[in-house]
């Protein structure tokens, strides 16, 4: 029988300084994994422990993954102490992924903030291989500050894009910032899209998500057309330690993309 | 429906031991507790009530290892299948629980599985009850009525035995000079003793005044913010006895350990009454008040399990009472939340 705990090693082959508390790792498993954009892995520091990160890498290359990890705790710690060339565990892929084929045809509009730029990452590349079967695609990216902007050279660079309608903001600007100054919120008006059909995809801190939700309601978005990335505990990825239960669901096994249709019911969602 | 007697039991038991590793439950002053069957020890009691430690304790270790190093094997197990003797309606009830969270829907986990297949679970009706059971209430009674392989029906000198599965069915015909046929005067004994017994947890229920579990619909919705939460987590030292001695919790901890170049990933039973349980990176806690946890706590046994297993996950044992230094009885919550109609 599979066990789903087993570990799987995997080498740190680059380490990428990308603001003072956030780099991404690029990691080359000893065997494929292969993950469905949105989908996440459990990371393991042997002997340390394990945390959950949703790879930010592109799903279509299948050798080498990226994991863009912020340090906020023990096991991001001493991920952050890793170098080239050492050894790292990983579990996975679990959960569901963004159901990409349904967006086929459909306005897609993206909404990140912060951190919520790593697994977004990886869902912009795979909407850029099929933004010919998109109706159209918009990107709405918010920040504290321009110097904890992640991956500001690569999402600024978007905006040559011709398949992207690009807006990016900050809390609070400085001298490199020509761009709007604002929450996200702020940049989610006179969207050139039809919102009572479109999708929004929401990643970020759970306030700013609480948030963007509201205002994406009150542009006409649908209940079930919002995807939200839910933020939990989540441990073993199979449902069962019972760490990351949100209402009747696990985000690990049932999530952590959920539509807001399934879980504005349950109390406590944004907490 | 047969009978073995007292003897021929220890003598199955005996036998048993060469192909599992034989567990029953004993008595030492007012305390039960399983033990491992070695010889015919004199403090065997089959009958009385549920043991100490819920049954699950056999099935999810406290403490196991779960992954070594990056070897894709399952650590092997050295020991013979279980065999668990005495098991009470209440523990079986717990296996619906586990069994759901571990082996019947989405994945599976090899090691609940591995023992789960291989065990023989020779249980056993009560023959009494204490102040803390409820069973009844949670719509069970004080006797077996599946789940097992065997059942046993202690009466004077030996005991009644009830057939509940294939695998209990094989055990018969292997040892079958062990037993002999019933007659109808032994099986109305064991009649008379169940109504004994189902009488005594009937006037448990009513001196607490416990609530029945068809009253249990909405409770937890209705009362999502009442004050009750407050009142009940007030004492509450946050130690986490209710969720280790309750035989329905299953969740678990993961962690890392690191001996010389070796690596082993393990799981130890989890507390959700435990401040940081649901904590996520970075120190974000979606219940950072006990008053939360001790409502999460019953959410996920009367709102979350009804809602994906259409059942509660209370088996009526009144461990959690006992065990409580808090003195939180989840049959004084029960009354709280099914009178806030």
């Amino acid at each position: 029988m599979y066990n789903p705990y087993r570990i799987i090693e995997a080498e740190v082959i680059e380490v990428i300084p990308e603001t003072p508390t956030i780099k991404t790792l690029r990691l080359k498993p000893a065997e494929v994994i292969a993950f469905a954009t949105g989908q996440f892995i459990e990371l393991t520091v042997p002997g340390v422990g394990e945390a959950p990160f949703t790879p930010s890498s592109r799903p279509a290359v299948k050798d080498v993954l990226e994991v863009t990890i912020m340090r906020v705790g023990k096991v991001t710690e001493k991920i952050h102490q890793l170098n080239k060339g050492d050894i790292v565990g990983l579990r996975g892929p679990f959960g569901k992924g963004y159901p990409l084929e349904e967006f086929k045809g459909k306005a897609v509009l993206v909404v990140g903030g912060g951190c919520g730029f790593a697994p977004l990452r990886s869902l912009m590349y795979s909407f850029f291989e099929i933004s010919a079967d998109l109706e159209k695609l918009l990107f709405r990216g918010g920040c504290k500050n321009p110097s904890e902007f992640l991956y500001r050279k690569e999402i600024e660079g978007w905006a040559q894009r011709a398949d992207l309608d690009l807006r990016l903001t900050v809390d609070q600007g400085d001298s490199t910032w020509k761009q709007n100054v604002g929450l996200v919120t702020t940049i989610l008006d006179d969207l050139d899209m039809d919102t009572r059909n479109g999708i929004a995809i929401v990643c970020g801190p759970p306030i700013m998500m609480k948030f963007a939700t509201i205002k994406l309601l009150d542009l006409g978005f649908s209940e079930e057309n919002i995807y939200l990335s839910m933020e939990k505990n989540m441990s073993c990825g199979i449902g069962k330690c019972g760490h990351c239960r949100l209402g009747t669901y696990y985000a690990c096994k049932d999530g952590p993309v959920f539509r807001y249709s399934k879980i504005k019911s349950f109390p406590g969602i944004w907490e | 429906m047969y009978y073995i007697s007292q003897p021929n039991l220890l003598q199955l038991l005996a036998q048993l031991k060469e192909d599992y590793q034989v567990f029953v439950p004993v008595k030492s002053g007012e305390q039960r507790y399983y033990k491992e069957y070695t010889d015919a020890a004199g403090d065997i009691v089959i009958g009385e009530v549920r043991p100490f430690e819920p049954l699950k304790a056999f099935f999810v270790r406290a403490r196991e290892i779960v992954a070594e190093d990056f070897k894709s094997d399952i650590p092997a197990r050295t020991s013979k299948p279980l065999a668990i003797v005495g098991v009470k309606a209440c523990d079986l009830k717990g296996f619906k629980i586990q069994d759901f969270v571990f082996s019947d829907h989405d994945y599976q986990d090899p090691f609940y599985i591995n023992n789960r297949q291989t065990n023989l679970i020779i249980s056993a009706d009560c023959t009494l009850a204490i102040k803390t059971c409820f069973c009844l209430a949670l719509g069970l009674k004080p006797y077996p009525q599946e789940d097992f392989d065997l059942n046993l029906s202690p009466i004077e000198t030996g005991f009644l035995v009830e057939v509940g599965s294939e695998k209990g069915q094989l055990i018969i015909n292997k040892f079958y000079s062990l037993f002999e046929n019933a007659g109808k005067d032994l099986i109305n004994v064991k009649d008379e003793q169940r109504f004994r017994v189902i009488k005594e947890v009937e006037n448990n229920i009513k001196a607490e005044d416990i609530p029945q579990q068809d009253e249990f619909t909405g409770m937890i919705e209705r009362n999502y913010e009442a004050k009750l939460w407050e009142e009940e987590a007030k004492t509450c030292v946050e130690c986490g006895a209710c969720n280790t001695i309750c035989p329905t919790c299953h969740c678990f901890l993961l962690y890392d350990q690191k001996h010389r170049k070796r690596s082993s990933r393990l799981r130890i039973w989890d507390s959700c009454m435990l401040k940081d349980f649901a904590r996520v990176a970075g120190g974000a806690n979606p219940r950072p008040k006990l008053w939360m946890r001790l409502r999460n706590r019953f959410e996920k046994k009367f709102d979350f399990f009804p809602k994906v297993a259409r059942i509660y996950a209370c088996t009526g044992c009144g461990r959690c009472i006992w065990a409580c230094p808090a003195k939180i009885d989840i049959r004084r919550v029960l009354k709280k939340l099914t009178e806030n109609v």
